[in-house]
Order: C-alpha cells, then structure tokens, then sequence
C-alpha cells in the first residue's frame, strides 16, 4: 500500500475511470438477456464493489503478516483502515444487490447462498471490529487482531468461492464456472466492465489511503 | 510427545477433579433439549429436528471449549515455560475433540429419548455429525485462545466463533439434512471431502497463528 501513498497519478486515473464508468455503463449498448434486461448495468456497479472487497482484505492481510513478523503498529493501522474500507465497499456491494434483486427476483433478500455468504462476511468482519474496541493494550489490540484476520481470510475464501458453487443459487454465473460466461458478456459489457473494476478498487485504495494518513497522523501525536 | 499426553492429562483431572465443567455442559444439553422437547411438543418434522440437533450441538460445544484457554488464563501458565506452542495446541486440538465426541454422544442420546429419532443410516449420520462436531471444535479451539485475551470472554467467544465456524456448519448441515431424506455416502461424498479439507485449513492455519497469540 505504501507505494501507492507515495505517487497519485493513479487518482487521476481513477477518476477517469470511474467517469467513463458511470457514463459508458449507463449510455452503452447492452445484450438484452431474458428477466436481466437493462438491469445487467448493475454489473459495472455492484461486482466490482466485491472484487474491491477482495482485494483490499486482501492486502490488510499482508499487513497483518507484517504486523506479525515485525511487531510495528504502523502495519497494524494500515491492517485496520483496509478493513474498515473493505467493509464499506462490502456493505455497498450488499445494497447494489439487494436493489439489483428486488428487480429480478422481486425480493431484496431471498435466502440466496450468495447473499447469506455475503452476510456472514460482514458479519466476521463486524466481530473483527468489536474485538479491536474490547481490548485496549495497543501491542495487544495489533497481535490478537491480526490473528484473528488472517484467520477469518482463511476462512473467508471458502465461504465465498467455494460453498455458494456447491448449491444451486439464482446468481448469475452459477451452476458453472465463476460468473462470466453466464452474463454473457460480451465485448461492450466488458469494455465498461474491466476500467469499472480497477476504477472501483483503485478508489477504495485512495479512500483507505486517506484514512491511513489520518491515523497514522493521531498515532503520531500520542506517541510525542 | 510425552508432554502432549500430560498435558491432555491435566485438562482431563482439572475437569474431573472440579466436576462441574463436564457436568454442567451434560446438564446444560439437557436443559436445552428438555426446553425443546416441552416446546416442540410432538410437533416436530425431520428439518426441524436436523437444525435443532445442530443448534444445540453448535451451543454445548461453544460453552464447552470456551473454558479450554480461559481456565489457564490465571492459574496454570508456568507449564508455557517448560513446552512448545504447537505441542499446547496438538493437546488442546485432542483434548477438546474427545470433549466434542462425548457431546456428540450426550446429545445424540437425550436428543432420541426426548424428540424420537428420524435417522435410517445411523453409522453414516453419526460419521458425519462427528466430523461437523470435530470441525467446530477445531474452529473454537484458536478462538478461545484468542478470546481469552479479552475482557468479556464467553461473549467474544461466541461473537468471533459463530460467522468464523459458519462454512464448517452449512457443509456438515446439509450433509446431515440429506442423509435424513436418504442420502447414501456417494451422494455426500463432494460435501464431506470439502468440509474435511476446510476443516484440515483451520488446523494447519491454527497451528501457523497460535504461537502468536502466546508472545506477550
């Protein structure tokens, strides 16, 4: 995450990005598919928010290894700031989902396996919080949740990739392989669908990298 | 190898020698069981009795491990100096599934006295409820120990415990569901192996973090 911290041409990029996401998903052409119709555009909105997910537990995780490894609470404060982002784009991708489902499916929650893995994803990292706040030695807090985040990634991938492709669900891509070819995507979807992703993740980034400075700013002056 | 077996020992004669741990999870299953069984009535259909067996199973087991680590927290943590961590954990892991097979067994017991028993394969049910069992205990044994760091113990163990636990207990519930309805072992065989290798994960991972937990 450092390096990304360090240079902000990537910002200006990102907000291109995100620009000709919002326009071109909007505007462009889509495949009309049965049931789906126009509501397929929510794949620009709502599947990158889990890939921005993914990836930035992905990367707390790093930082809690190194946390680990090097017993320096700077690592810990990125560790927790990724979280709390992955958590945001987490709810939101909820949200796009449930509006998303109340059109197609005609519920906003229906006892889908993706959407109650999603849930329990957020409910593990929601438990992550409260553990933070119930203790209060700051070596302590950094060890015992990094711990428990690493932990919970494990446990986390298979929950959302593996067991939701064991059971027959109504998302699209299921019943096959991860969720491509079932959209149908074709070239315009994806001219849209490949910037929305690393336009989204690159704005979760920026975002936890706001949040890092912050914090790493009030840890700076309590430790004067 | 010999300290794993005395450290087995001691868990075992601190809750025998107190009797109330083992005890009071036999009477806590029970209580809950009764409370169904008086709630339920003659009411209850083979769904129903698959996800209360689960509950019920899900709540001894969180209240049975959760005492593994938080017992020691004050009394007995001179033996840390005297034996490595991954030795602590494999007493721990063993400890903790012989106390889920007995509350496999207890639960499995009162629950066909008290709400009848709709299970045709028992062999195949009981492997499998085994394995769930075992799972959770794997699950609960490096949150305990994490838990026991905290100041509210039994509710952190319950609120770290349950989502992480979650993919262990859909697996083992639908497997057990399936065999109720008449599923033989080639039909479940997917979901076991997978529910095995999680379990396998939660170890290995349990292994790699729990040293850490210990450095103070």
């Amino acid at each position: 995450m450092n390096f990304l911290i360090r240079t902000n041409w990537w910002k200006w990029l990102t907000m291109f990005l995100l620009t000709y996401t919002v326009v071109g998903g909007l505007l462009f052409t889509v495949p009309r598919l049965p049931i789906l119709n126009e509501t397929i555009r929510n794949l620009h909105f709502h599947v990158p928010m889990w890939f921005g997910m993914i990836i930035l537990f992905a990367f707390s995780v790093f930082h809690s290894v190194k946390y680990l490894s090097s017993k320096d609470l700077v690592q810990d404060l990125f560790s927790k700031e990724l979280i709390n982002v992955g958590v945001l784009f987490g709810i939101l991708g909820i949200i796009t989902g449930m509006i998303w489902a109340n059109f197609t499916w005609g519920e906003p929650w229906s006892n889908d396996p993706k959407q109650n893995a999603a849930a329990v994803a957020l409910l593990i990292y929601f438990a992550y919080m409260i553990l933070r706040g119930s203790l209060s030695d700051d070596h302590q807090k950094a060890r015992i949740s990094a711990i428990y985040n690493i932990f919970a990634f494990a446990v986390l991938i298979p929950l959302l990739f593996i067991l939701p492709r064991l059971t027959d669900s109504l998302h699209p891509g299921s019943g096959g392989n991860p969720g491509f070819n079932a959209y149908d995507l074709d070239s315009n979807l994806r001219l849209v669908f490949y910037p929305a992703v690393v336009g989204w993740t690159f704005l979760g980034s920026w975002i936890a990298g706001i949040m890092i400075r912050v914090s790493l700013y009030q840890f700076k002056k309590d430790s004067e | 190898m010999n300290l794993v077996f005395a450290l087995i020992k001691k868990d075992y004669l601190i809750d025998f020698r107190q009797k109330y741990p083992i005890v009071g999870i036999a009477l806590y299953i029970f209580a809950t069981i009764y409370i169904s069984y008086l709630s339920f009535g003659n009411l209850i259909n083979p769904s129903t009795w698959n996800a209360l067996l689960w509950i019920v199973l899900l709540f001894a087991s969180v209240t049975g491990i959760a005492k593994g680590f938080i017992q020691e927290e004050n009394s007995s943590l001179y033996y840390y100096f005297l034996t490595s961590p991954s030795q602590i954990l494999i007493a721990k892991f063993l400890y903790n599934g012989l106390y889920q097979l007995l509350i496999v067994g207890l639960t499995f017991v009162l629950f066909s006295i008290f709400l009848g028993n709709p299970v045709e394969n028992l062999p195949l049910f009981m492997l499998n409820f085994s394995i769930g069992a075992l799972g959770m205990g794997a699950a609960f044994t490096l949150i305990s120990a994490i838990s026991s760091k905290t100041g509210n113990q039994s509710t952190m163990m319950a609120l770290l415990g349950f989502p992480v636990v979650i993919p262990v207990l859909i697996m083992a519930v639908s497997n057990s569901r399936n065999i109720i309805f008449g599923a033989g072992l080639t039909d479940i065989m997917g979901n076991l192996l997978t529910l095995i290798s999680i379990i396998v994960i939660i170890i290995a991972l349990s292994f790699i973090l729990f040293p850490y937990s210990r450095r103070n």
